[in-house]
Protein backbone atom coordinates (compact mmCIF):
# COMPACT_ATOMS: atom_id res chain seq x y z
CA UNK A 1 0.00 0.00 0.00
CA UNK A 2 1.25 3.35 -1.07
CA UNK A 3 0.96 6.11 1.46
CA UNK A 4 1.89 9.95 0.63
CA UNK A 5 4.93 11.17 1.82
CA UNK A 6 4.05 14.81 0.78
CA UNK A 7 1.17 15.37 2.72
CA UNK A 8 3.37 13.81 5.59
CA UNK A 9 5.61 16.57 5.04
CA UNK A 10 2.79 18.90 5.01
CA UNK A 11 1.62 17.62 8.39
CA UNK A 12 4.87 17.56 10.10
CA UNK A 13 5.53 21.37 8.69
CA UNK A 14 2.64 22.69 11.11
CA UNK A 15 4.37 21.06 14.00
CA UNK A 16 7.24 22.59 13.40
CA UNK A 17 7.56 23.42 16.74
CA UNK A 18 7.15 19.96 17.66
CA UNK A 19 10.79 18.96 15.50
CA UNK A 20 12.19 21.33 18.31
CA UNK A 21 11.33 19.81 21.15
CA UNK A 22 11.87 16.59 20.39
CA UNK A 23 15.44 17.41 19.14
CA UNK A 24 16.08 18.92 22.99
CA UNK A 25 14.88 15.36 24.91
CA UNK A 26 18.06 14.94 26.70
CA UNK A 27 16.44 11.37 27.49
CA UNK A 28 16.85 11.74 31.04
CA UNK A 29 14.02 9.47 31.29
CA UNK A 30 12.67 11.55 34.09
CA UNK A 31 9.22 11.83 32.14
CA UNK A 32 9.10 7.41 32.71
CA UNK A 33 8.01 7.42 35.95
CA UNK A 34 4.30 10.04 34.78
CA UNK A 35 3.38 7.48 33.10
CA UNK A 36 1.35 4.43 34.06
CA UNK A 37 1.92 2.73 31.40
CA UNK A 38 5.44 2.31 32.02
CA UNK A 39 5.34 2.17 35.63
CA UNK A 40 3.03 -0.96 35.22
CA UNK A 41 5.12 -2.67 32.77
CA UNK A 42 8.56 -1.21 33.66
CA UNK A 43 9.05 -1.62 29.80
CA UNK A 44 11.61 0.53 28.39
CA UNK A 45 9.64 1.18 25.14
CA UNK A 46 7.18 2.32 26.82
CA UNK A 47 8.45 5.66 28.11
CA UNK A 48 7.09 8.39 26.86
CA UNK A 49 10.23 9.97 25.22
CA UNK A 50 10.79 6.36 23.55
CA UNK A 51 7.70 6.73 22.26
CA UNK A 52 7.83 9.98 20.46
CA UNK A 53 11.44 9.96 19.28
CA UNK A 54 10.34 6.31 17.53
CA UNK A 55 7.17 7.85 15.87
CA UNK A 56 7.00 11.43 15.72
CA UNK A 57 10.66 11.75 16.01
CA UNK A 58 11.26 8.81 13.13
CA UNK A 59 8.85 10.69 10.95
CA UNK A 60 11.03 13.89 11.24
CA UNK A 61 13.67 12.42 10.72
CA UNK A 62 13.57 10.23 7.40
CA UNK A 63 9.76 11.36 6.02
CA UNK A 64 11.14 11.13 2.76
CA UNK A 65 12.02 7.39 3.07
CA UNK A 66 8.78 6.23 5.09
CA UNK A 67 6.76 3.32 3.78
CA UNK A 68 3.69 1.66 4.63
CA UNK A 69 5.12 -0.76 6.57
CA UNK A 70 7.53 2.03 8.93
CA UNK A 71 3.41 3.16 10.20
CA UNK A 72 2.38 0.06 10.71
CA UNK A 73 5.26 -0.83 12.92
CA UNK A 74 4.64 2.73 15.30
CA UNK A 75 1.22 0.45 16.06
CA UNK A 76 2.78 -1.31 18.84
CA UNK A 77 4.20 1.50 20.55
CA UNK A 78 2.19 4.28 19.43
CA UNK A 79 -1.31 2.74 20.48
CA UNK A 80 -0.34 -0.49 21.93
CA UNK A 81 1.77 1.23 24.49
CA UNK A 82 0.10 4.77 25.13
CA UNK A 83 -3.90 5.11 26.21
CA UNK A 84 -3.10 8.59 25.36
CA UNK A 85 -4.09 9.81 28.97
CA UNK A 86 -1.93 12.96 28.51
CA UNK A 87 -0.76 12.33 31.75
CA UNK A 88 3.20 12.40 30.75
CA UNK A 89 5.13 15.46 32.10
CA UNK A 90 8.75 16.50 31.20
CA UNK A 91 10.34 19.04 33.10
CA UNK A 92 11.81 20.79 29.57
CA UNK A 93 8.03 21.34 29.08
CA UNK A 94 8.41 18.89 25.83
CA UNK A 95 4.63 17.95 25.14
CA UNK A 96 5.01 14.48 24.62
CA UNK A 97 1.53 13.44 24.47
CA UNK A 98 0.52 15.77 21.54
CA UNK A 99 3.76 14.21 19.35
CA UNK A 100 2.14 10.94 20.08
CA UNK A 101 -0.74 11.75 18.84
CA UNK A 102 0.36 13.85 15.70
CA UNK A 103 2.49 10.50 15.07
CA UNK A 104 -1.03 9.21 15.70
CA UNK A 105 -2.80 11.34 13.27
CA UNK A 106 -0.08 10.80 10.55
CA UNK A 107 -0.61 7.36 10.93
CA UNK A 108 -4.74 7.66 10.26
CA UNK A 109 -4.07 9.99 7.11
CA UNK A 110 -2.57 7.59 5.64
CA UNK A 111 -4.52 4.49 6.56
CA UNK A 112 -2.96 3.27 8.79
CA UNK A 113 -5.31 3.13 12.36
CA UNK A 114 -6.14 1.43 15.61
CA UNK A 115 -8.79 -1.37 15.10
CA UNK A 116 -10.88 -1.84 18.31
CA UNK A 117 -12.64 -4.68 16.70
CA UNK A 118 -8.91 -6.88 16.72
CA UNK A 119 -8.48 -5.85 20.49
CA UNK A 120 -8.64 -3.73 23.34
CA UNK A 121 -5.93 -1.81 22.71
CA UNK A 122 -6.73 -1.42 18.98
CA UNK A 123 -3.99 -3.37 17.48
CA UNK A 124 -4.03 -7.20 16.56
CA UNK A 125 -0.42 -8.01 18.64
CA UNK A 126 0.76 -6.62 22.20
CA UNK B 1 -17.11 4.40 28.27
CA UNK B 2 -19.13 6.01 26.24
CA UNK B 3 -21.41 3.79 24.05
CA UNK B 4 -22.98 4.58 21.02
CA UNK B 5 -24.12 3.69 17.58
CA UNK B 6 -24.80 4.88 14.52
CA UNK B 7 -27.71 6.60 13.31
CA UNK B 8 -29.96 4.94 10.18
CA UNK B 9 -28.81 6.27 7.24
CA UNK B 10 -31.96 7.77 6.27
CA UNK B 11 -31.70 10.76 9.08
CA UNK B 12 -28.08 11.51 8.55
CA UNK B 13 -28.88 12.23 5.01
CA UNK B 14 -31.87 14.51 6.16
CA UNK B 15 -29.40 16.02 8.39
CA UNK B 16 -26.99 16.96 4.98
CA UNK B 17 -29.51 17.18 2.75
CA UNK B 18 -28.94 20.27 0.26
CA UNK B 19 -25.50 20.84 1.37
CA UNK B 20 -22.79 20.07 -1.05
CA UNK B 21 -19.94 19.43 1.03
CA UNK B 22 -19.48 18.05 4.34
CA UNK B 23 -16.65 16.75 6.80
CA UNK B 24 -17.09 13.13 8.83
CA UNK B 25 -15.40 13.49 11.69
CA UNK B 26 -14.25 10.57 14.24
CA UNK B 27 -13.51 9.89 17.42
CA UNK B 28 -10.58 7.81 18.42
CA UNK B 29 -11.76 7.79 21.93
CA UNK B 30 -15.05 5.56 23.70
CA UNK B 31 -16.71 6.04 19.88
CA UNK B 32 -13.27 4.03 17.90
CA UNK B 33 -13.68 1.61 21.40
CA UNK B 34 -17.27 0.74 20.46
CA UNK B 35 -17.03 0.23 16.89
CA UNK B 36 -19.23 3.25 16.19
CA UNK B 37 -17.39 6.13 15.26
CA UNK B 38 -13.61 5.44 14.81
CA UNK B 39 -11.57 5.94 11.56
CA UNK B 40 -12.51 2.75 10.46
CA UNK B 41 -16.55 3.74 10.78
CA UNK B 42 -15.56 7.29 9.12
CA UNK B 43 -14.57 5.84 6.09
CA UNK B 44 -17.66 3.11 6.17
CA UNK B 45 -19.95 5.64 6.50
CA UNK B 46 -18.05 7.92 3.44
CA UNK B 47 -19.09 5.03 1.41
CA UNK B 48 -22.66 4.56 2.57
CA UNK B 49 -22.82 8.53 1.89
CA UNK B 50 -21.32 8.59 -1.60
CA UNK B 51 -24.29 7.17 -3.34
CA UNK B 52 -25.22 10.88 -2.88
CA UNK B 53 -24.73 12.73 -6.11
CA UNK B 54 -22.88 15.66 -6.63
CA UNK B 55 -21.28 15.87 -2.66
CA UNK B 56 -17.73 15.89 -1.89
CA UNK B 57 -17.16 13.92 1.64
CA UNK B 58 -14.11 14.05 3.45
CA UNK B 59 -12.85 12.30 6.68
CA UNK B 60 -10.76 13.39 9.60
CA UNK B 61 -10.07 11.45 12.94
CA UNK B 62 -8.95 12.97 16.25
CA UNK B 63 -7.88 11.60 19.29
CA UNK B 64 -10.85 13.06 21.24
CA UNK B 65 -13.48 15.36 20.32
CA UNK B 66 -13.88 16.40 23.73
CA UNK B 67 -10.68 18.12 24.09
CA UNK B 68 -10.23 21.53 22.72
CA UNK B 69 -6.80 20.87 21.72
CA UNK B 70 -7.71 17.92 19.73
CA UNK B 71 -11.16 19.65 18.13
CA UNK B 72 -8.53 22.67 16.83
CA UNK B 73 -6.85 20.35 14.56
CA UNK B 74 -10.11 21.01 12.50
CA UNK B 75 -9.38 24.70 12.24
CA UNK B 76 -7.08 24.61 8.85
CA UNK B 77 -9.29 21.54 7.39
CA UNK B 78 -12.40 23.14 8.06
CA UNK B 79 -12.96 26.21 5.42
CA UNK B 80 -15.16 25.36 2.26
CA UNK B 81 -17.12 22.37 4.18
CA UNK B 82 -20.80 23.70 4.06
CA UNK B 83 -21.64 20.81 7.19
CA UNK B 84 -19.86 18.63 9.48
CA UNK B 85 -20.97 15.12 10.71
CA UNK B 86 -19.36 14.26 13.97
CA UNK B 87 -19.18 10.54 14.85
CA UNK B 88 -18.38 11.09 18.64
CA UNK B 89 -20.48 11.30 21.69
CA UNK B 90 -23.09 14.12 22.56
CA UNK B 91 -19.98 15.38 24.23
CA UNK B 92 -18.18 15.79 21.09
CA UNK B 93 -20.73 17.04 19.27
CA UNK B 94 -21.21 19.61 21.49
CA UNK B 95 -17.42 21.13 21.78
CA UNK B 96 -17.28 20.55 17.69
CA UNK B 97 -20.06 22.95 17.22
CA UNK B 98 -18.87 25.34 20.09
CA UNK B 99 -15.80 26.17 17.94
CA UNK B 100 -17.26 26.50 14.70
CA UNK B 101 -20.42 28.27 15.94
CA UNK B 102 -21.24 29.20 12.57
CA UNK B 103 -21.18 25.71 10.79
CA UNK B 104 -23.89 23.33 11.12
CA UNK B 105 -22.41 20.54 13.30
CA UNK B 106 -24.87 17.09 13.37
CA UNK B 107 -24.31 13.83 15.40
CA UNK B 108 -24.17 10.62 13.11
CA UNK B 109 -24.56 8.60 16.57
CA UNK B 110 -26.39 8.41 18.90
CA UNK B 111 -25.17 8.49 22.29
CA UNK B 112 -26.44 5.91 24.71
CA UNK B 113 -25.01 4.81 27.86
CA UNK B 114 -21.93 4.51 29.66
CA UNK B 115 -20.71 0.64 29.89
CA UNK B 116 -18.42 -1.92 29.73
CA UNK B 117 -16.95 -4.18 26.78
CA UNK B 118 -18.25 -7.33 27.59
CA UNK B 119 -17.01 -8.63 24.01
CA UNK B 120 -16.29 -7.09 21.13
CA UNK B 121 -19.44 -5.23 19.86
CA UNK B 122 -20.61 -6.28 23.06
CA UNK B 123 -21.78 -3.56 25.62
CA UNK B 124 -23.55 -3.49 29.09
CA UNK B 125 -24.64 -0.02 30.27
CA UNK B 126 -23.76 0.05 33.95
CA UNK B 127 -23.61 3.17 35.23
CA UNK B 128 -25.68 6.13 34.81
CA UNK B 129 -23.82 9.10 36.15
CA UNK B 130 -26.72 9.02 39.09
CA UNK B 131 -23.46 11.50 41.10
CA UNK B 132 -24.19 9.93 44.38
CA UNK B 133 -22.58 6.14 44.08
CA UNK B 134 -24.07 3.39 45.75
CA UNK B 135 -21.43 0.60 45.07
CA UNK B 136 -19.73 0.82 48.55
CA UNK B 137 -23.60 -0.46 50.33
CA UNK B 138 -24.11 -2.67 47.01
CA UNK B 139 -21.29 -4.90 46.51
CA UNK B 140 -20.13 -3.63 43.31
CA UNK B 141 -23.52 -3.75 41.65
CA UNK B 142 -25.67 -0.81 40.58
CA UNK B 143 -28.90 -0.91 41.72
CA UNK B 144 -29.67 2.79 39.50
CA UNK B 145 -28.76 1.03 36.13
CA UNK B 146 -29.33 -2.36 36.44
CA UNK B 147 -32.41 -2.77 38.48
CA UNK B 148 -35.44 -1.63 36.36
CA UNK B 149 -37.34 0.58 39.09
CA UNK B 150 -33.47 1.78 40.14
CA UNK B 151 -34.61 1.66 43.46
CA UNK B 152 -32.20 2.29 46.80
CA UNK B 153 -34.02 -0.07 49.05
CA UNK B 154 -34.46 -3.10 47.50
CA UNK B 155 -35.99 -5.69 45.86
CA UNK B 156 -38.87 -5.16 45.54
CA UNK B 157 -41.58 -7.12 45.44
CA UNK B 158 -41.11 -8.29 41.86
CA UNK B 159 -37.97 -10.45 42.63
CA UNK B 160 -38.50 -14.01 41.40
CA UNK B 161 -36.09 -16.73 41.51
CA UNK B 162 -33.46 -14.34 40.81
CA UNK B 163 -34.88 -13.02 37.75
CA UNK B 164 -36.74 -9.42 37.48
CA UNK B 165 -40.18 -9.02 36.98
CA UNK B 166 -40.09 -6.64 34.75
CA UNK B 167 -38.59 -9.13 32.32
CA UNK B 168 -38.04 -12.39 33.46
CA UNK B 169 -35.01 -13.12 31.37
CA UNK B 170 -32.94 -10.42 32.92
CA UNK B 171 -31.29 -10.77 36.88
CA UNK B 172 -32.72 -8.89 39.62
CA UNK B 173 -29.99 -6.75 40.60
CA UNK B 174 -31.19 -6.56 44.59
CA UNK B 175 -31.04 -10.16 44.11
CA UNK B 176 -27.56 -10.43 43.23
CA UNK B 177 -27.00 -7.48 45.32
CA UNK B 178 -28.56 -9.42 48.39
CA UNK B 179 -26.17 -12.61 47.30
CA UNK B 180 -22.73 -10.81 46.87
CA UNK B 181 -23.11 -9.37 50.07
CA UNK B 182 -24.42 -12.34 51.74
CA UNK B 183 -21.12 -13.88 50.41
CA UNK B 184 -18.63 -11.56 51.95
CA UNK B 185 -20.67 -11.35 55.05
CA UNK B 186 -21.58 -7.80 54.45
CA UNK B 187 -25.68 -7.56 54.94
CA UNK B 188 -25.84 -5.12 57.29
CA UNK B 189 -24.47 -2.40 54.54
CA UNK B 190 -28.51 -2.66 53.10
CA UNK B 191 -30.21 -3.33 56.19
CA UNK B 192 -30.67 0.45 56.56
CA UNK B 193 -33.15 2.02 55.28
CA UNK B 194 -31.69 4.44 52.53
CA UNK B 195 -32.68 8.21 52.08
CA UNK B 196 -34.54 9.33 48.85
CA UNK B 197 -31.41 9.86 46.00
CA UNK B 198 -30.93 13.49 45.18
CA UNK B 199 -30.93 12.75 41.43
CA UNK B 200 -28.61 15.25 41.11
CA UNK B 201 -28.02 14.18 37.50
CA UNK B 202 -31.23 16.18 36.61
CA UNK B 203 -29.59 19.08 36.29
CA UNK B 204 -26.10 19.49 33.94
CA UNK B 205 -22.94 18.65 35.62
CA UNK B 206 -19.92 20.12 35.77
CA UNK B 207 -16.69 18.73 37.66
CA UNK B 208 -13.77 20.48 38.69
CA UNK B 209 -11.44 17.40 40.44
CA UNK B 210 -9.90 18.16 44.04
CA UNK B 211 -6.87 20.62 43.55
CA UNK B 212 -7.76 22.23 39.86
CA UNK B 213 -10.15 24.99 41.57
CA UNK B 214 -7.81 27.68 40.64
CA UNK B 215 -7.63 26.53 37.22
CA UNK B 216 -11.62 26.70 37.14
CA UNK B 217 -13.02 29.85 34.47
CA UNK B 218 -16.19 31.97 35.73
S1 LIG C 1 10.84 13.90 27.19
FE1 LIG C 1 11.62 15.27 28.78
S2 LIG C 1 11.59 14.04 30.67
FE2 LIG C 1 11.37 12.61 28.94
S3 LIG C 1 13.46 11.91 28.50
FE3 LIG C 1 13.09 13.68 27.16
S4 LIG C 1 13.83 15.48 28.31
FE4 LIG C 1 13.64 13.76 29.79
S1 LIG D 1 -0.31 9.81 27.14
FE1 LIG D 1 0.69 7.83 26.69
S2 LIG D 1 2.87 8.21 27.13
FE2 LIG D 1 1.71 9.85 28.13
S3 LIG D 1 1.34 9.15 30.23
FE3 LIG D 1 -0.45 8.51 29.00
S4 LIG D 1 0.00 6.43 28.31
FE4 LIG D 1 1.96 7.34 29.00
S1 LIG E 1 -15.83 12.92 22.59
FE1 LIG E 1 -17.18 11.43 23.60
S2 LIG E 1 -16.76 9.54 22.51
FE2 LIG E 1 -15.03 10.90 22.07
S3 LIG E 1 -13.51 10.42 23.67
FE3 LIG E 1 -14.75 12.14 24.41
S4 LIG E 1 -16.33 11.16 25.68
FE4 LIG E 1 -15.47 9.56 24.37
S1 LIG F 1 -24.75 4.15 41.86
FE1 LIG F 1 -24.79 3.33 39.80
S2 LIG F 1 -25.41 5.09 38.54
FE2 LIG F 1 -24.77 5.91 40.50
S3 LIG F 1 -22.59 6.44 40.14
FE3 LIG F 1 -22.67 4.38 41.10
S4 LIG F 1 -22.60 2.98 39.33
FE4 LIG F 1 -23.18 4.99 38.52
S1 LIG G 1 -37.37 -7.34 40.49
FE1 LIG G 1 -35.34 -6.70 41.20
S2 LIG G 1 -34.38 -5.69 39.42
FE2 LIG G 1 -36.57 -5.88 38.97
S3 LIG G 1 -37.42 -3.92 39.63
FE3 LIG G 1 -37.63 -5.32 41.39
S4 LIG G 1 -35.77 -5.02 42.60
FE4 LIG G 1 -35.41 -4.08 40.62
Amino acid sequence: MNIDTKKIKSMLDRKGRMKIFLSVCASCGACADSCFYYRNSGDPESTPSYKALNSLGIMFRKWKKLDYDDLTAMKKLIWGKCVMCRRCYCPLGIDISSAISWARTICRANGVYEDFSEGPSGIKDK
Amino acid sequence: MVIARIKPIEEILGFISGKKSVLVVGCAGCTAVCLAGGQREVDSLIVDLKDNKGVIFDGYTMERQCEMEFVAELDHLIDGFQAVLSMACGAGVQFVAERFPGMPVFPALDTVFVGANREVGQYQENCRCCGDCQLAYTGGICPVALCAKGIYNGPCGGSRNGKCEVDEKTACAWCQIYERLKDQGRLDQIMNIKKPMKWKNQTQGTLVQRGYEKFQQD
